[in-house]
């Protein structure tokens, strides 16, 4: 059984780069090479940059719980907050062949964390907020 | 304009908190007219959405007043990034600063 990696910060972008460390240590812990390991801090770093900018809207006094587990062949970051209840289905997926003057950058975000990821799940509770789960396969 | 060409590093990682400070610098020289610049990715290790966002809205300005915004020495990595979102084809991208900077006098303006 793995350890259990877990980080709770205040949702400040200034810690965006410690969630970045914090995620390198437990993905190469639980035997995710190079690439995967950067494929997993570019997703939890776009998703908890839109943690503070759209569940908390920019404060700085909510908590963000980040949880990364081993389980089986699978890596799975949990990442969970008390802000607004976050519907991804609103967010419309980029164009990315579109020509720059016609170019709509919104959930240029989300479109790395379902690249990066073999899965991602959003779910919502009043008891638990916003909670992301996030998984790769760990491939040797 | 300035016939000058302005070289910008920006060091670390661009992500949601180091994006705005660059976007800032980078809008305060187009318009105090450097208009053309270079932004070399040399020591940035990591850019995220936010990061790219502000290159585009630089771009977008640096192009209205008549110039334009090329990178330069991008790692493996952050290539690929640019390949993956499309805004490898919203920026010219060369392997170094002087060929960034020669490609400007090439196209005479």
């Amino acid at each position: 059984m793995a350890d259990l990696f877990s980080l709770t910060v205040s949702s400040r972008l200034e810690h965006l780069g410690e969630i970045s460390d914090f995620i390198e240590q437990a993905a190469r812990a639980s035997g995710l090479n190079d690439s995967q390991v950067y494929d997993v801090q570019m997703a939890v770093d776009e998703a908890c940059a839109n943690v503070v900018e759209h569940a908390y809207h920019g404060r700085s006094d909510g908590t963000i719980d980040i949880v990364c587990e081993t389980r089986g062949k699978n890596f799975v970051v949990t990442i969970q907050d008390f802000g607004e209840r976050f519907n991804p289905k609103k967010i419309a997926p980029p164009k990315t062949r579109d020509p720059l003057s016609k170019r709509n950058i919104g959930g240029l975000g989300m479109f790395f964390m379902r690249k990066m990821m073999d899965r991602v799940e959003f779910d919502f509770s009043s008891k638990h907020g916003n909670r992301l789960t996030m998984l790769k396969k760990i491939k040797k | 304009m300035n016939s000058g060409i302005t070289i910008i590093a920006p060091q670390g990682r661009l992500d949601a908190a180091g994006a705005p400070p660059l976007e800032a610098e980078l809008k305060q020289h187009i318009d105090a007219g450097d208009v053309r610049l270079v932004v070399t990715l040399e020591h940035t290790r990591y850019i995220s959405s936010n990061g790219l966002r502000a290159l585009l809205a630089a771009q977008r300005l640096a192009q209205t007043r008549g110039g334009a915004l090329k990178l330069c020495c991008l790692s493996p990595r952050l290539a690929e990034i640019f390949e993956m979102s499309g805004f490898n084809s919203v920026f010219e991208i060369f392997e170094n600063a002087e060929q960034a900077v020669k490609s400007f006098g090439e196209l005479g303006g």
